[in-house]
């Protein structure tokens, strides 16, 4: 007979009707044997008390539907970002507010790496310093002798010292597109895009596959889940080279390895059916912390990069219409391969025209190929209508919405890219519900942090940066929101029968925290703070 | 770094157009040259192993996804794959993804120092392209594709009136490709090894020329090269400088490099051209100053 636990806790949210709180869960084989008091287990024979979580509030370990694992091993640069961050070992990462705070903060990070290593940052944005712009003269005070470098927070520029520029060979001369001049016709230092990029990345040994892949990632990535008190992830476009899935298979298997991993394949690389042929074949490999099998499809860009594709009346500036990563007619045919191989697929659309060619498709795959049950999942949902939203509740496509947009970029929204009307409406979760949408929303972790409290938070506030509400309509109560962080989520991966509430039966994943969120209400949500989590019974406290 | 640059030909074009069938074209004929083939579009057409193998060349699929894939970082660290690879290919050639802009892969090119730029072909269906181009979801990336080309490949027919609508577009020589043309040179530019037999079957889609002669100034020489003849598509050498050394002259399409070099060599320019746009004779005129 395995060993029952019985943990007491202070109060238990359980995501469940049929019992909403309890005091007591008890864990048999990493699954919860019974809910409830302290006699809970009774019927089930000797338990052993484990009072370690008796002052803290248990949640459903929460699940981020749309993150990535460069979350994880991106911490091994310098983090440069304007807003606080806690790193994956809990270390505060101080949000700079100017230039000086990022040239300080990379003196002393400097000062720690051996004398020829390169400086390297990331995080940085240049939309909430809109004095001086960021050039090599500021990175040359952190050092002359080695190369610096500095990654914008989308990941599509970057600002580097003068030794880098020499030793990608950049100078007056220089014609490229990207490498952009000063004044007096040199180099000022900012690169944009990967051509212009490349040369230094190279030189520098900047390498996205690696921090998105070897052992070390996957277990920061771990380690930042169990910091916001994530116990099931996504890492939506993996890569799978030769031996990456026993790479996977061993990380996660780790008895102290606190997360279970949902990577979705990125769509690209081979034909459409070879893709789902692929999928397919990876399913047959997951473990309980580890699930394989479905697919990440791209289609268009970002709104603030102007890259998204959107529909009349366009962006309000007047800049063209966006770009398509995948041409539609392909994102049909992906579509169409994998519902007929059985395969799910999250579909990246942030523009109402993305979203419209991803509903598109999935309604033509499902006359092709019918799959009641595919649950595929529209990723970010930015700009979605609730004609949009009538559709994919029709279809029974799931809406995975980018809640944090509101507070980071909602007031960049309004000014720059689509305007106050539209602003108002974007990442509608109240409609997405109301029209009988299954629902969450998402961090998109490393674009905005991981904390799924946080992401709750913006959605049952709609509060910009600035501090006004966007979209008062939309927003959602407390309990929607810790729905979409639990169950809601679970849903989109095919697991909610298996992880999203604290329900007889299920995995004993936790959040483990120091204050009832509830109680916390809508403003303090996103203070409530994570002690750790437990997972498949065993305790991860921070 | 004692490794001379590697030359990287960017292939672009919608789904179908005709880009696979034009690679193992090439890869039949390869000139002696070991060329390494990145592929990154998938369609009915795949990329003829065997010809790979005999051209002692090599392949590179674009499996590698992260989440940069919207700024296509996967294919930058591919292209650093490929620089690191010993023995480094003679040639490499891109297949760009049916959608994505050739430009911002071939701009790698004039960026980093171990990578030489060797043009854009796009390769456009002549019978689709008008349709495409009018759709409005994506007619704007596929014009952009055009825009960006070096050279413009038409397959499959179109209305007479196209190829005009091509070359106003792109600004670039617009040319046929017919079953059986040899595109290798134009594509991948003179083998190294000139002794090596014939490239290829079919009849050659380009012509050759060559000058010698005079010491030119650079504002003269600048001058003379934007004054070039229609159709002159490539265009390497050297020309003497009256101050000692020699300019270093590499065109591709409408990009015009110099450089000056310490070296104490005789004028010499090997062009390449289109055949039936490109004259020979009226390239002598033009070089002769005439």
């Amino acid at each position: 007979m395995s060993k029952i636990t019985l943990f007491s806790a202070k109060k238990i949210i359980t995501m469940d009707r049929n019992r909403p709180e309890a005091t007591h869960v008890a864990v048999r084989d990493g699954r919860i044997l019974a809910v409830g008091g302290a006699d809970c287990a009774a019927p089930w024979g000797e338990a052993v008390v484990d009072e370690s979580l008796a002052d803290s509030v248990l949640m459903p370990g929460f699940v981020e539907g749309h993150a990535h694992m460069m979350a994880g091993g991106i911490w091994k640069y310098a983090y440069a970002g304007y807003h606080d961050r806690i790193d994956p070992e809990g270390r505060p990462a101080p949000g700079k507010t100017t230039i000086e705070e990022v040239v300080e903060g990379l003196k002393e990070h400097a000062a720690g790496l051996p004398a020829d290593a390169p400086v390297i940052a990331w995080g940085f944005d240049p939309i909430f310093l809109p004095t001086e712009r960021l050039n090599r003269h500021h990175l040359d005070e952190i050092a002359a002798d080695r190369p610096v470098a500095v990654l914008f927070s989308n990941f599509h520029l970057m600002c580097v010292n003068s030794k880098a520029l020499e030793l990608a060979q950049y100078s007056r001369e220089t014609n490229v597109e990207g490498v952009m001049k000063g004044a007096d016709g040199t180099p000022n230092g900012e690169l944009q895009e990967m051509a212009a990029m490349f040369p230094v990345m190279r030189r520098l040994g900047i390498d996205f596959r690696s921090i998105s892949a070897d052992r070390e990632a996957v277990r920061a990535y771990g380690r930042v889940a169990q910091r916001a008190g994530v116990t099931t992830i996504t890492d939506l476009f993996a890569t799978f080279n030769p031996g990456d899935v026993d790479t996977l298979l061993e990380v996660t298997g780790a008895p102290d390895f606190p997360v279970r991993l949902v990577p979705a394949m990125g769509g690209t690389g081979a034909a459409p059916a070879e893709i789902a042929a692929q999928a397919a074949a990876l399913r047959g490999r997951s473990t309980d912390k580890l699930r394989l099998g479905a697919v990440k499809l791209m289609t268009d860009g970002s709104i603030q990069g102007w890259t998204a594709r959107v529909k009349w009346p366009g962006y309000v500036g007047g800049q063209p219409n966006g770009i398509w990563n995948t041409p539609p007619e392909l994102i049909a045919e992906l579509v169409a391969e994998c519902q007929k191989a059985g395969v799910q697929t999250h579909i990246h659309v942030n523009g109402d025209e993305a979203s419209e060619v991803a509903i598109d498709a999935i309604e033509a795959a499902g006359r092709s190929h019918p799959w009641a049950g595919a649950r595929h999942v529209l990723q970010h949902c930015q700009m979605m209508g609730a004609d949009q939203f009538r559709r994919c509740a029709d279809l029974g496509i799931c809406c995975n919405i980018f809640a944090n947009h509101i507070w980071y970029f909602g007031d960049q929204h309004v000014a720059l890219t689509i305007g106050e009307d539209r602003a108002r409406r974007m990442d509608a979760l109240r409609t997405a519900l109301d029209e009988g949408v299954r629902a969450t929303i998402h961090s998109d972790a490393p674009v905005t942090s991981l904390a799924p409290l946080f992401t709750a938070w913006a959605a049952v506030n709609r509060q910009t940066m600035s501090g006004r509400v966007l979209g008062e309509a939309q927003r959602v109560s407390v309990e929607e929101a810790l729905h979409a962080v639990t169950l809601g989520a679970a849903y989109t991966l095919k697991m909610d029968g298996e992880v999203g509430s604290i329900e007889t039966g299920k995995r004993a994943d936790f959040a483990v925290l120091g204050a009832d969120p509830f109680e916390a209400g809508a403003e303090g949500l996103k203070d409530v703070p994570v002690r750790g989590t437990v997972l498949g019974g065993e305790v991860h406290l921070l | 770094m004692s490794l001379p640059p590697l030359p990287l030909t960017v292939i672009g074009g919608y789904l179908g157009a005709g880009k696979t069938t034009l690679i193992n074209r090439m890869l039949r004929a390869p000139g002696g040259r070991r060329i390494m083939v990145m592929v990154n579009d998938f369609g009915a057409i795949n990329i003829d192993a065997e010809l790979i193998e005999a051209a002692e060349g090599d392949m590179m699929s674009l499996t590698n996804g992260c989440v940069c894939c919207t700024m296509g970082a996967d294919l930058f660290m591919a292209l650093g794959d490929a620089l690191d690879r010993r023995p480094r290919p003679d040639h490499l050639v891109i297949e760009a993804s049916g959608i994505a802009d050739p430009s911002r892969i071939a701009m790698a090119a004039r960026a980093e120092p171990e990578l030489a730029y060797e043009g854009i072909v796009t390769v456009v269906d002549g019978g689709e392209f008008p349709r495409l181009a009018a759709d409005a979801q994506i007619g704007p990336q596929i014009e952009g594709q055009v825009r960006a080309a070096d050279l413009v490949l038409v397959t499959k027919g179109g209305a007479p009136d196209l190829d005009l609508r091509l070359s106003v577009l792109s600004g670039a020589p617009v040319a046929r490709l017919e079953e059986g043309t040899d595109a290798t040179t134009l594509l991948l530019g003179q083998a190294r090894d000139a002794k090596l037999p014939v490239e290829g079957r079919g009849h050659a889609a380009h012509v050759s020329w060559q000058g010698t002669g005079p010491v030119m100034d650079r504002a003269t020489l600048e001058a003379r090269l934007a004054a070039r003849p229609p159709g002159l598509y490539r265009l390497k050498g050297w020309v003497r400088a009256p101050e000692g050394g020699v300019h270093e002259v590499q065109v591709v399409g409408a990009g015009v490099t110099l450089r000056h070099l310490r070296e104490a060599r005789e004028t010499q320019l090997v062009g390449i051209g289109l055949r039936g746009t490109f004259d020979p004779a009226e390239a002598d005129r033009w070089w002769r100053g005439g």
